[in-house]
């Protein structure tokens, strides 16, 4: 009889301990092990395309997450756990807003390797020391300008040495916290008379708000001359 | 009494002389050799006889034979106590702690991790004025030529993204 106690108090207290267990741990993981069930939403955009808004949304998405697009009723149709739902409906009610406006800062800069010293002006030592890894020693400046907008909007620079920048404002990025520079083209005035425009490049570009690019463009590697073009987006 | 050769030789299973019978009263050796031949010759010489029981054969084996089913009856009729009741709630709470105790563990063990910092719980605290990047864009995202090479300088450690474009279609003198 004594050792059935024993073994009866043994097992009450394993019991116990188990409870005790259970619901410190057994509640997070149950929390974690269950999988909830998949919620499907729609949203109907009336500023943004609904495109536009997938790519933005599409990191939030789980695992079991998916969405199709309606183009005809410029609608996102999103499938995901009720959590993620949150998350998607507050960034897509971030995005879907009136177009946003932004100032895009440019500048031109002509890079050269000559012979001799090294020519840079003191306004463009900061962007000199970020090209020291290019094989330029002379620097010039082109022109710069301040361009504001709204998204959708076209942006037109021309400057005093015959340069021209010529874009739209593309689409914010809420995800990336970039702003699109479509149809950036870089053209000059050529000819005798510098009456001639002609085109250098043309390119599409992603700028996250406040950070500086610089994008060269040149023929070769190992060209004496290159264009560098400096792009600042800020709200 | 006879020898012992002519014991053995005489000696036939269900035998009931009297010289015989005699005779394995007092030789040992030719007992062993008469229970081989016929093991109730012993039993004859010490005068036993058949015993028949009061009734008959018959309703003695029926007798027996319904006792033995009785037993039976109450046998199966009887539960099976075997495992005492303290006993069978010691070893049901043992079971149902050691089951609660491994789930447990394994639930512990393979509990997903969580990165608190991970991009979802970021966008989740960002204030709708101000978006955390969830993800990254190509700064180039077209580029007019296709044969042109596009590279992403080193970055020396500022803030600052350097991309080269080589077009050999554009001009020299840019």
């Amino acid at each position: 009889m004594n050792f059935k106690r024993v073994l009866l108090m043994i097992s009450m207290t394993l019991s116990l301990c188990g409870a005790a267990l259970a619901e410190t741990v057994g509640e997070p993981a149950a929390a974690t092990d269950a999988k909830p069930a998949l919620s499907v939403r729609s949203f109907t955009f009336k500023f943004k395309q609904a495109d536009k808004a997938a790519a933005a949304i599409k990191p939030l998405l789980s695992a079991e997450g998916s969405m199709s697009i309606q183009p005809s009723s410029n609608a996102l149709v999103v499938t995901d756990h009720a959590e993620n739902m949150k998350a998607v409906a507050k960034m897509i009610g971030d995005f879907d807003k009136e177009p946003q406006s932004f100032r895009l800062y440019v500048r031109i800069v002509g890079a050269s390797r000559v012979e001799g010293a090294s020519k840079i002006p003191d306004d463009l030592k900061d962007v000199a020391r970020k090209l020291s890894m290019l094989p330029y020693n002379t620097y010039e400046s082109v022109g710069e300008a301040t361009v504001q907008g709204k998204e959708g909007d076209p942006g037109l620079i021309d400057m005093t040495t015959g340069y021209r920048a010529g874009f739209h404002f593309g689409e914010y990025d809420p995800a990336s916290d970039s702003i699109a520079v479509k149809d950036l083209q870089i053209s000059k005035l050529t000819g005798a008379q510098k009456d001639q425009l002609t085109s250098l490049l043309k390119t599409s570009l992603n700028l996250t708000i406040g950070q500086t690019y610089i994008l060269g463009a040149s023929k070769a590697p190992q060209s004496q001359r290159a264009l560098m073009i400096v792009l600042v987006a800020r709200r | 009494m006879i020898t012992c050769r002519n014991f053995r030789e005489k000696l036939q299973p269900g035998t009931s002389e009297p010289e015989l019978l005699d005779h394995l009263r007092h030789c040992d050796a030719c007992l062993d050799f008469a229970m081989s031949v016929d093991p109730d010759l012993f039993f004859r010489s010490i005068g036993g006889e058949e015993i028949v029981p009061p009734g008959g054969v018959d309703a003695f084996v029926g007798d027996v034979m319904s006792q033995v089913r009785v037993r039976q009856a109450e046998t199966s009729l009887a539960p099976h106590r075997t495992v005492s009741v303290w006993q069978r709630l010691a070893i049901a709470a043992t079971v149902a702690a050691a089951v609660t105790g491994a789930t447990l563990a394994y639930r512990f063990e393979h509990r997903p991790v969580t990165h608190p910092a991970s991009a979802m719980s970021i966008a989740a605290r960002t204030p709708a004025t101000h978006f955390a990047p969830t993800a990254t864009k190509s700064f180039v995202e077209t580029y007019s030529s296709h044969n042109a090479t596009i590279v992403e300088m080193p970055n020396d450690g500022s803030d600052t993204k350097v991309v080269m474009i080589f077009d050999d279609k554009l001009p020299a003198d840019l």
